[in-house]
């Protein structure tokens, strides 16, 4: 018996499939490689020295800090250097910020208020570091070129942001390299589609066992002057650490 | 016979109708004079909230400051401008703000730190006459604070607890540091009762590494009579064109257009008062005409003047308001005096209103002033004038034969 609608589904995933197909693989593909740019400095878990240079039209000042993370949720911050701030820490647990400040012999959690304030006088916000959650899970991405760009293969992203995503931007543009994946620059567009601001990624070096860039540049896009660098010395991925680590207790050891 | 004597006899003679009439005069004036007092005392107890609690006359900043309070604004030749000041006869001090976050035991809040100047800011402003519960700032405490009424409800605190800041330094660094609460102050504005925290301004300059200068300078004149915008043009010549001077009036614009409006107010609710009262006295007095027409008939016919009869009218009503004020100067000011010592306490109505910036106390404080007593007396007798215009025109052209024959 012929069942014409039968006939019609078969003809039409027929013509549909191949199709469907090719949209899944470029999903996997941008997922993948999203993916990829997260786990770059994150892993599992990772340990990391870092120096942060601020210059700004009022000061310029230098701090090093080491952190420790775990998972996504689970990140330690605490200031090495200068000695007027050492031991100043950063505890960001879930979705709550506390910063332990040892003039005071205090802990604070920060509130909503002073989220869009500046951390530690750079130019991220406290915001940013509560927002440090994965691109893929926040972001709707599409590949937007792909292709040779000042004489390097690169791909660039657009991602805008899911709608029940807590995301501060209007959308985000990220460029890396189509060999190893490497991140080049991520701009940043606030809810008006203005770009706010850019972070670069250089100077490319063998860091935690593979090729990471190991400097970040912030630079505010209404005050190209100004910028705030992240020089990683030292990172060591998948590391071992108890979750211990990450309470308010640990906030105050020097 | 005098017509004095007899206008007095007549009011006797009616004194029902002369006892209700002067007590509708009395009360609506005693009300009238309540009225008035309370609007000067919101006047008056705005414009001290405005200018001697906070804004003082005239003001001094960086042209951008007000839109933008970067802490990078500073007026670095302020030492001298005020100096400059002190010796012209103005009172003079400068202030520092920065903001941060100020944090409880139990909560926290985003605040602005108000460095003052413990020797000079007294001069200029009341603030520190103006603390609800402890003490105002002193020079030998190097962590106390006075905070806003609502900032201290905001975080639970009361005197003697600890605050710890957290905020920015001017060259970048965290600024950080602990406090203990001296005083919580008074209601004075919306920004100040729900954020402000004062310290001395050595303090707030450690705090947060601050250079030389100040962000805003605060003037005062010694004779507030003087003509205010003549005064900040002359302030505005001698600092310069690359400063922002503005008086309390140009700052809060809003607040001083309520304060000049105010009188018009009291004006036109005494004119629908007064109406309501103006056709009591009318129609008392028309009555009392139409009554004695007859009588009025036989004094035109013995010779009495026209002129005579309006003067004999006028009398009885200028007896009748005369009593009416005493009365009511008695009763609204010992009513006015009652709320200008105890307040009328509103905060069942609103806690703690707040209205373009400005907070008000929400017990209602009178000012008993001679202008809230002399006002609607005044017009008291204008308005019973007007009324009585008509019967005593009345009386002035009745013809003596119609008048006599009149039943």
């Amino acid at each position: 018996m012929f069942k014409p609608l039968f006939f019609c589904f078969s003809l039409f995933s027929l013509l549909v499939f191949p199709s469907v197909q090719a949209v899944e693989l470029e999903v996997d593909r941008v997922k993948t490689l999203l993916n990829a740019v997260d786990d770059l400095w994150r892993g599992e878990s990772s340990y990391a020295v870092t120096t942060m240079y601020v210059k700004t039209a009022n000061y310029a000042r230098t701090m090093k800090m080491e952190g420790w993370s775990k998972g996504k949720e689970k990140t330690l911050f605490r200031v090495v250097k200068p000695l007027r701030e050492k031991g100043t820490s950063t505890l960001k647990s879930d979705n709550h910020v506390y910063t332990y400040l040892p003039k005071t012999d205090r802990t604070i959690k920060l509130t909503s208020g002073m989220m869009m304030g500046s951390w530690m006088g750079s130019h991220l916000t406290n915001d940013d570091l509560v927002k440090e959650a994965r691109l893929e899970e926040d972001y709707t991405a599409e590949i937007s070129f792909e292709g040779e760009r000042d004489g390097q293969r690169i791909i660039e992203f657009t991602l805008v942001p899911k709608l029940d995503a807590a995301v501060v931007w209007g959308k985000l543009e990220l460029t890396i390299l189509a060999d190893g994946h490497i991140p080049v620059v991520e701009s940043y567009y606030d809810e008006d589609m203005v770009l706010a601001r850019t972070i670069r990624f250089t100077d490319i070096q063998q860091l935690g066992g593979r090729l990471r860039p190991a400097v970040l540049r912030v630079v505010p896009a209404d005050k190209p002057d100004e910028y705030t660098e992240f020089v990683y010395e030292k990172l060591s991925l998948n590391v071992k650490l108890k979750d211990g680590l990450f309470s308010l207790s640990s906030l105050k050891k020097r | 016979m005098n017509l004095f004597t007899l206008a007095s006899r007549n009011v006797y003679r009616h004194r029902h109708r002369s006892i209700v009439t002067t007590l509708a005069m009395a009360f609506a004036c005693t009300m009238m004079i309540v009225f008035a007092a309370l609007m000067d005392g919101f006047t008056i107890g705005s414009e001290r909230n405005v200018v001697s609690m906070n804004t003082g006359d005239i003001q001094i900043h960086q042209p951008d400051y007000r839109d933008d309070p970067d802490i990078y604004s500073l007026i670095e030749q302020a030492g001298a401008i005020v100096e400059q000041h002190q010796q012209l006869g103005f009172y003079a001090t400068v202030r520092l703000f920065a903001y941060g976050l100020m944090a409880s035991d139990e909560s926290s809040s985003g605040v602005q730190l108000r460095g003052i100047e413990l020797e000079t800011e007294p001069t200029v402003t009341d603030i520190d006459q103006h603390v609800m519960t402890g003490q105002w700032l002193s020079g030998d405490d190097p962590h106390g604070v006075v905070i806003g009424k609502k900032l201290s409800k905001l975080l639970d605190v009361s005197l003697g607890d600890e605050l710890i800041f957290v905020g920015q330094t001017a060259d970048g660094y965290m600024a950080n540091d602990r406090f203990e609460i001296r005083g919580i102050l008074k209601s004075v504005s919306a920004a100040i009762d729900n954020g402000g925290v004062f310290m001395s301004n050595t303090m707030l300059r450690e705090l947060i590494t601050l250079p030389k200068g100040a962000h805003e300078i605060v003037l005062m004149r010694h004779d507030r009579t003087t003509d205010l915008a003549a005064v900040t043009a002359q302030v505005k010549s001698r600092v310069g064109e690359q400063l922002e001077v503005m008086n309390w009036q140009q700052l809060m614009p809003i607040i001083n257009r309520f304060i000049e409006t105010a009188h018009l107010q009291t004006l036109i609710m005494m004119i629908f008062t007064y109406i309501a009262v103006g056709s009591v006295v009318l129609n008392a007095m028309l009555m009392s005409v139409f009554e004695r027409i007859h009588e009025f008939g036989i004094m035109k016919a013995i010779g009495v003047k026209p002129q005579q009869l309006i003067v004999l009218i006028y009398i009885e009503m200028f007896i009748q308001t005369f009593l009416a004020v005493l009365l009511a100067l008695g009763a609204g000011s010992v009513l006015s005096w009652y709320i200008q010592e105890n307040g009328l306490d509103m905060s069942s109505l609103a806690d703690g209103i707040s209205f373009a910036g400005l907070a008000f106390d929400p017990v209602w404080y009178a000012a008993l002033t001679s202008n809230a007593l002399m006002m609607p007396s005044v017009f008291l007798f204008i308005i019973a004038a007007i009324a009585v215009i008509y019967p005593a025109i009345k009386v002035a052209v009745i013809q003596p034969v119609e008048a006599i024959h009149h039943q």
